[in-house]
């Protein structure tokens, strides 16, 4: 049947997308632009992860820099203390990330809003303040964790930067198709209904604490993913990696992209990448601008740019279609109306 | 546990819990009326703290100046943060995400103070005369400095006045009965166009001259409201947000909690057993020690 005409492009744009992305090493661009692409890649990953939690699933979760973090310390501790292979360690990393969400959950559980946001974000301070005071040597305090092998050891840097892009780009496209699928299975219906009617989904049958335990363990083991790949790649990590700086910059991020949406998190951190690479040379007039830009996004674009996007697209398609609109047009708009994401 | 032990507990108590009391009973007062959480309180802090090293520092002025400086500046601070991150979003008001987009906005705020502060000050941390040299060896070498007695009375006076300003005036019972009930309050004629910038700035201005003292214990750098901040999260969960009464327990509550901790585990340990006891409180409580689900707050 017929399918608004956004729907049927995203699928073919998506794999534009990816198979640009996939080919830029090939045009042996210098290992500068590999790495920023890289981080930002990264990035996006933990930014799915979060976007994941705080929009799809409506948990006000602003810890999960320190599941980040621990990820990345696991996986590094796992690689030098362990003889298990460096991609077991990161997936380990990964593991110890869902784990301790489930965890931090737990308190959570009979927590409303505001006060779920309170108590994650000062675990996430407690966890960089306790790495920060290490004097065990464990973790190397704040002078950064020692340097750990990383996945590509045995390759030259040229050949392991490479082999990093590649894998990252492999891990994070299906990381974002995993979470497009739950967030459109029942689970992720379930989870919708949660955050929009969390009484009348209940009433329906719906566990909100158990849902809201999976939830934090998918959105943790992609966060301590993000944390161990970030680790690998820069053999090291230090507790500058949490905190409020680079939060931030992830807030910024996801939420300019459009809280809860797909593509949130895509387009904010390719934008925020952008500036930040742009002003590379000024980090304080760099984080200003970011600032600002956060401040007017949220306050004039609920939604953000994503929803942005969508609601244009629907005004044009509307517009075009002004004359033959019949029940089927009104059910595709129904139904995107749907799809649009909750409002940040 | 020696008799030593006890009093340097009570003196941090005292010290610390005053301070805590000064900068989360500004949170409380604008969570109670306007059901934000002010991000942004940390970045007052810092600039009352700036304030206090200009004035005193470079300018060589009397503390008092700094103290109402302070006060002022981080007013109008604050008044300017609540026209730029509050007040376009309030006829969203109703909107279940109100709270959490206003914490977004405020954190933006804070961001962006931070970075202009980075910016102007530069990064290097700034010594801040004390308000008042020289201490009193209380008993058995322990210490008490007048700067910490001070901004313990400082702190004391100002939440007594701000309960006399709350209970007696016009526009403290405006802000009471904005926060009991916004529709009628509205209905009974109070100008709640001025009155959120008014409460904004006053907590502001408190956390402000917090930072005068915080200042002169530490230092003035653009990351000084992060600790601060979160101490004062810490506070606000513990008492109970929107809960004044339970504020000020809870902050001398953690100042007790904390000193003990100190003493016997260390300064690196105090913080995360906080946390630790944060946990229990809120599982056990989920509101905090007072807090009320959403009635009947200050």
């Amino acid at each position: 049947m017929t399918r608004a005409p956004m729907s049927r492009l995203q699928p073919a744009l998506a794999a534009v997308l990816v198979l640009t992305i996939a080919v830029f090493p090939l045009d042996h661009p210098t290992q500068y632009w590999l790495s920023v692409f890289v981080t930002a890649m990264i990035l996006l990953l933990l930014n799915i992860s979060w976007n994941f939690i705080l929009g799809v699933a409506g948990v006000w979760n602003f810890g999960q820099l320190a599941i980040y973090g621990l990820g990345g310390y696991g996986a590094g501790l796992l690689m030098l203390h362990s003889p298990l292979p460096p991609w077991l360690a990161v997936l380990g990393g990964a593991l110890g990330g869902a784990v301790i969400s489930v965890l931090i959950a737990v308190p959570t559980l009979r927590l409303y809003g505001i006060y779920t946001s309170l108590l994650t974000f000062a675990f996430a301070e407690v966890i960089q303040y306790v790495i920060l005071n290490d004097g065990t040597g464990l973790t190397g305090g704040s002078a950064g964790f020692p340097t750990a092998p990383g996945l590509f050891s045995a390759l030259s840097p040229d050949a392991a930067m490479n082999a990093y892009y590649w894998t990252i780009l492999v891990v994070v496209v299906l990381a974002m198709a995993a979470v497009a699928a739950i967030t459109r299975s029942r689970l992720g219906m379930a989870l919708r209904a949660v955050r929009d009617a969390p009484a009348y989904a209940a009433a329906r049958g719906v566990s909100p604490l158990r849902l809201r335990m999976v939830a934090f363990a998918i959105s943790g083991f992609l966060a301590g993913l993000a944390g161990a790949l970030y680790l690998s790649f820069n053999q090291s990590i230090s507790p500058s990696a949490m905190g409020l700086p680079p939060m931030s910059v992830d807030v910024t991020m996801f939420v300019i992209g459009g809280l809860g949406t797909m593509y949130g998190p895509l387009v904010g951190t390719a934008l925020v990448t952008i500036v930040q690479t742009a002003l590379v040379t000024h980090p304080g007039v760099q984080q200003t601008i970011l600032g600002v830009f956060l401040l007017i996004v949220v306050v004039f674009v609920p939604g953000g740019l994503v929803g942005l996007v969508a609601r244009t697209w629907r005004r044009v398609a509307e517009w075009a279609d002004e004359d033959d609109d019949d029940e089927e047009e009104a059910a595709d708009a129904a139904q995107q109306e749907g799809a649009e994401q909750h409002v940040a | 546990m020696s008799m030593t032990d006890v009093v340097g507990i009570l003196v941090t108590t005292i010290t610390l819990g005053s301070i805590y009391g000064l900068v989360a009973i500004g949170m409380t007062l604008i969570y109670g009326t306007l059901r934000i959480l002010d991000m942004s309180q940390g970045s007052m802090v810092m600039a009352g703290s700036f304030i206090a090293w200009g004035v005193m520092a470079v300018a060589g002025w009397n503390p008092v100046i700094a103290i109402l400086l302070a006060f002022a500046g981080t007013f109008v601070l604050g008044t300017l943060t609540q026209l730029v991150s509050v007040q376009p979003l309030l006829s969203r008001r109703n909107v279940v995400d109100f709270e959490m987009i206003t914490f977004i906005t405020t954190f933006a705020v804070a961001l962006v103070f931070t970075n202009v502060a980075l910016q102007v000050f530069g990064p290097y941390q700034k010594n801040v005369t004390p308000v008042i040299s020289g201490g009193i060896n209380i008993y058995n070498g322990v210490n008490l400095s007048y700067q910490a007695l001070t901004m313990a009375l400082v702190s004391v006076a100002l939440m007594v006045g701000l309960g006399v300003f709350l209970a007696r005036t016009r526009w403290g019972m405006a802000i009471r009965a904005v926060a009991q009930d916004l529709d009628a309050a509205r209905l009974m004629g109070i100008p709640i166009g001025k009155l959120y910038p008014l409460t904004m700035g006053l907590a502001s201005a408190l956390a402000g001259i917090g930072g005068v003292f915080l200042g002169g214990l530490y230092f003035a750098s653009p990351q000084a409201g992060d600790l601060p901040l979160l101490e004062a999260l810490i506070v606000v969960i513990f008492g109970g947000l929107g809960s004044l009464p339970g504020t000020i327990y809870a902050a001398y509550a953690i100042g007790l909690i904390q000193g003990t901790a100190e003493i016997f585990v260390g300064t690196t340990w105090s913080l995360p057993i906080l946390y630790g006891v944060i946990l229990i409180v809120l599982i056990a409580r989920p509101h905090g020690l007072l807090g009320k689900p959403a009635e009947a707050r200050l």
